[in-house]
């Protein structure tokens, strides 16, 4: 009795209808799924772009930033009142953000919480080469911590607070480099200060670094 | 266009997409990129 009633054509046509009612819907949310997905692909490396606008406007938070590195002019001023936790400030890319430290091994954990100070590299107390590595853009972390690290420009002004201690370096170069170049990370005669990035925002496939010398050592 | 000709169609589109995130996020990802 239940086989007859399957094939019923009144009840296979009103199934038909069930179904391509039901398709319609499902149809539905996979374009929604698609314009969703589609959609973050082309706006998450351009949202940072417009929280930067955002941050800038009237210039006032870079212009405090500027302030908190130019307090190394002032000898009385450079050794810090309370105690501060390693950190740099890039004032022309609006960034004030903590160092942190950690081996190779933990390399992918640490770049998702921020900057990270190459291990075998220098420290600024010590001179020679200190390396700071970060993101610039991810689709699961779209604003890296060196996602404006563009804007960064020679002659620009950076403020490295290590061990209590400010330090003030001014960019002296910017470019572009490949992975494989590996020199950048090498130690240095003179004290600098060496920043990179991956580059360009969607498909990154060289370094951007930024190198500044040190200028004030307390 | 039938319903469920749409459907393949917007599921093989759906698929690329997502293989597309997932290749872009992986690039984006890289060891010192």
């Amino acid at each position: 009795m239940q086989a007859i009633a399957v094939w019923d054509p009144l009840l296979l046509s009103r199934l038909y209808l069930t179904v391509s009612m039901n398709l319609k819907r499902v149809n539905r949310l996979l374009l929604g799924l698609i314009i969703l997905v589609d959609g973050y692909i082309i706006m998450a490396p351009l949202v940072p772009a417009i929280t930067f606008w955002w941050d800038g406007r009237g210039g006032t938070k870079q212009r405090q930033l500027t302030a908190a590195v130019h307090r190394a002019a002032a000898p009385s001023s450079v050794v810090a009142a309370a105690p501060q936790p390693n950190h740099v400030i890039i004032p022309s890319m609006l960034l004030d953000k903590p160092i942190l430290e950690g081996l190779e091994r933990d390399t992918y954990k640490i770049l998702n919480q921020g900057i990270w100070r190459w291990p075998t590299g220098s420290t600024p107390d010590k001179g020679s080469n200190t390396v700071l590595i970060g993101h610039r853009f991810t689709y699961t972390q779209p604003k890296g911590v060196f996602y404006y690290l563009n804007k960064v420009k020679m002659g620009d002004e950076i403020g490295v607070w290590w061990s209590n201690k400010l330090y003030t370096y001014t960019v002296s170069d910017v470019r572009e480099v490949p992975p494989t170049e590996t020199s950048i990370e090498d130690a240095t005669p003179d004290s600098r200060l060496t920043i990179f990035t991956c580059t360009p925002l969607w498909l990154p496939k060289d370094r951007l670094v930024v190198t500044a010398k040190l200028e004030a050592n307390p | 266009m039938n319903e469920k000709t749409k459907f393949w169609i917007l599921l093989a589109i759906l698929a690329l997409s997502v293989a597309l995130l997932i290749y872009l996020n992986h690039g984006t990802n890289q060891l010192f990129l």
